[in-house]
């Protein structure tokens, strides 16, 4: 049998088909529509227009994971489907990859880029906006996407190439931890906003700078009950 | 502003409002970017930057995460910009008040949002039975049609929170704008900063560190010497 | 060892647990009750990939976590321990693992089962489970996130499924 090679223009429209992943998230499959419309051109160079049907069954089951990293699972999925029609056994099958990876993939991505890369970018564009500046939302936008379309790319080709292995690279990155020091790094930047705009304010009222250190008091209550669950909206 | 206005805000709220979840997802949902847009294709990018660092900070805490639906702070974004301008230049009253208050009284209508933004996924749910079953048919070319229809609930979605925002927020705003604008400008910037402040707390509160509090701490009091030295 | 959050979540170490239930209750330690992911070793490695190095976890057969829960080496931790469903949740119970409280947090549809919320579906088989849960003392709660508020299960099930 022939060896099926998928063509650079197939991964290019995957990477963009990544995109539209969530067009129809539904509360019943969530992802499952997304899913299988990402893999399509890489389904379609294996198997022609007549996709079997035991791979529409698999591909089209419920499937949720962060939209960040679908890349990544669609990568390694179109990799097993090609092995096991090869012949060859991988250790886990396409099916059962996918449902073992989708949570703690999305956990990866929540911690990371929702907790850790947007915080970070948005706190930096912030300080920018405090000072009038117009360019505060295209600086979030250059931070906050620059590793996003990256890691999407990467995610696709590393998947593809190192198949199952993909998964021990990504723990050798260590993104949990990752996220950690970018959330650190958000908590001194918002401590940084405070006082500026503590200083700013006492400034405005002309009342001595020593008065912003009261601010910090405040702060730290509204965020313990912030930790305990008051909504900001209460706050207000 | 003219019916030109109302259309191109209504297009932003519907791109913004797709990039929440639908498509793409490059962030111009987040109110620090959606709002001055905003303000931009309206023709003051300024005001809506001021409304989009107050929700921005606000909400920046707040995680998407796994079915929980949150209130749409893109569309409460975009409404307040379309508030403060429209109701602002109505009343003749601008500035920075003006943006709190149409902030201030766009914040509860997010709620509607949430009602619309389930809605377009209930509606997704029959989209996604259709598009299953075209599926099991070997009819891939409908499998993504029907995947494709869904941009059209959720942007509709968005316009519907946006157009719910903007004509409840205006007959609000247009009320109680010239009795509370006094008091707002009087309370000044310390109204401005205490908003920004719990929004700085609750993100703060949110955050999964277990230093946050001394990091918070070594981080202000530094900045505030630095500042005051000077 | 003090349990802070038992939990039935099928979609186990997610966003929910890490980014939500971790930080709120202060865990230290997650501990993963599943006979079949306990087998294998691929599922064990994506999971541990999702987790910080400050958390510690452990994944084990139902007797494995609870003998493990009850030994001495967890004595100062917090830990959060995970379900997938309500067989798994009864049979720690009655291996002698004390939990004051169950929380509900996702539990798929699958065919027969009824949808009580949006993340929640039962049959009547898992009634009967969470019934002999509560007859050892324990609070059933459904509570997706912390931000939700939370409702005890008899509520739900009164209000019916569909």
């Amino acid at each position: 049998m022939k060896e099926i090679r998928l063509s650079w223009l197939t991964f290019l429209r995957m990477y963009l088909r990544s995109f539209l992943l969530q067009a129809s998230w539904n509360f019943e499959k969530l992802q499952n529509l997304g899913f299988f419309y990402l893999i399509l051109p890489g389904l379609r160079s294996i198997y022609g227009d007549e996709i079997p049907a035991d791979v529409r069954q698999r591909h089209g089951a419920y499937f949720n994971t962060h939209p960040y990293f679908a890349p990544l699972v669609a990568g390694t999925t179109l990799r097993l489907e090609l092995l096991s029609l090869a012949g060859e056994a991988p250790a886990v099958d396409a099916e059962t990859y996918k449902k073992m990876v989708m949570a703690p993939l999305a956990a990866m991505g929540d911690a990371l880029f929702w907790g850790g890369v947007r915080p970070l970018a948005a706190l930096i564009g912030l300080l920018i906006a405090s000072q009038g500046s117009l360019w505060a939302p295209v600086v979030f936008l250059v931070l906050f996407n620059l590793p996003h379309l990256l890691f999407r790319g990467i995610g696709l080709a590393l998947g593809y190439v190192q198949e199952l292995k993909a998964i021990e690279t990504i723990q050798k990155c260590h993104l949990p931890d990752l996220a950690i020091r970018l959330k650190e790094s958000t908590t001194v930047l918002i401590g940084v906003l405070c006082a500026y705009l503590s200083f700013k304010g006492c400034e405005h009222q002309d009342i001595s700078a020593a008065w912003g250190f009261i601010q910090l008091p405040i702060v730290l209550l509204f965020a313990w009950l912030a930790h305990k669950g008051v909504t900001s909206l209460f706050l207000v | 502003m003219v019916v030109g206005d109302y259309l191109l805000a209504g297009l932003v709220a519907m791109l913004t409002g797709l990039d929440r979840v639908a498509l793409i997802q490059i962030m111009i949902s987040r109110p620090l970017v959606a709002a001055p847009l905003t303000g931009w294709v309206l023709g003051n990018p300024l005001v809506g930057m001021e409304g989009g660092m107050l929700l921005e900070l606000l909400w920046l805490g707040r995680l998407p995460v796994g079915a929980a639906i949150p209130p749409d702070d893109t569309q409460v974004a975009v409404g307040a910009t379309v508030l403060a301008l429209s109701v602002g230049h109505l009343l003749d009253l601008h500035g920075m008040p003006m943006v709190i208050l149409a902030v201030l009284i766009a914040i509860p209508l997010g709620k509607f949002g949430q009602v619309f933004d389930r809605l377009a996924r209930h509606v997704n749910d029959r989209l996604a039975l259709s598009g299953h079953d075209a599926l099991m048919t070997g009819d891939t070319n409908g499998l993504e049609r029907y995947h494709l229809f869904g941009l059209a609930s959720f942007a509709l979605a968005s316009l519907a929170t946006a157009v719910v925002i903007v004509l409840i927020g205006s007959f609000a705003l247009y009320s109680v704008a010239p009795l509370l604008i006094g008091a707002v400008r009087e309370t000044g910037l310390s109204l401005q900063y205490s908003l920004i402040l719990v929004g700085a707390a609750s993100l703060l509160g949110t955050i999964n560190v277990n230093r946050s509090a001394s990091l918070f701490c070594a981080a202000f009091i530094g900045t505030m010497l630095v500042l005051w030295m000077r | 060892m003090s349990i802070v959050l038992a939990r039935i979540d099928s979609r186990l170490v997610h966003g929910q647990v890490l980014e939500a239930w971790v930080p709120y209750v202060n865990a230290d330690c997650i501990v993963v009750a599943n006979d079949e992911v306990a087998g294998a070793s691929f599922h064990c490695m994506v999971m541990q990939a999702a987790i910080p190095s400050s958390i510690k976890l452990i994944i084990g057969t139902l007797e494995e976590t609870a003998s493990i829960l009850s030994s001495a080496d967890l004595l100062k931790k917090r830990v959060l321990l995970l379900f997938t469903n309500s067989e798994d949740a009864l049979k720690v119970c009655q291996l002698g693992v004390s939990y004051t409280k169950l929380n509900l947090g996702n539990m798929h549809s699958s065919a027969g089962k009824d949808r009580y919320t949006c993340t929640i579906a039962l049959d009547q088989h898992d009634i009967e489970k969470l019934q002999q849960v509560e007859d050892h003392g324990v609070t059933i709660v459904s509570q997706c996130v912390p931000t939700d508020r939370e409702q005890n299960w008899h509520k739900l099930i009164r209000s019916g499924g569909r």
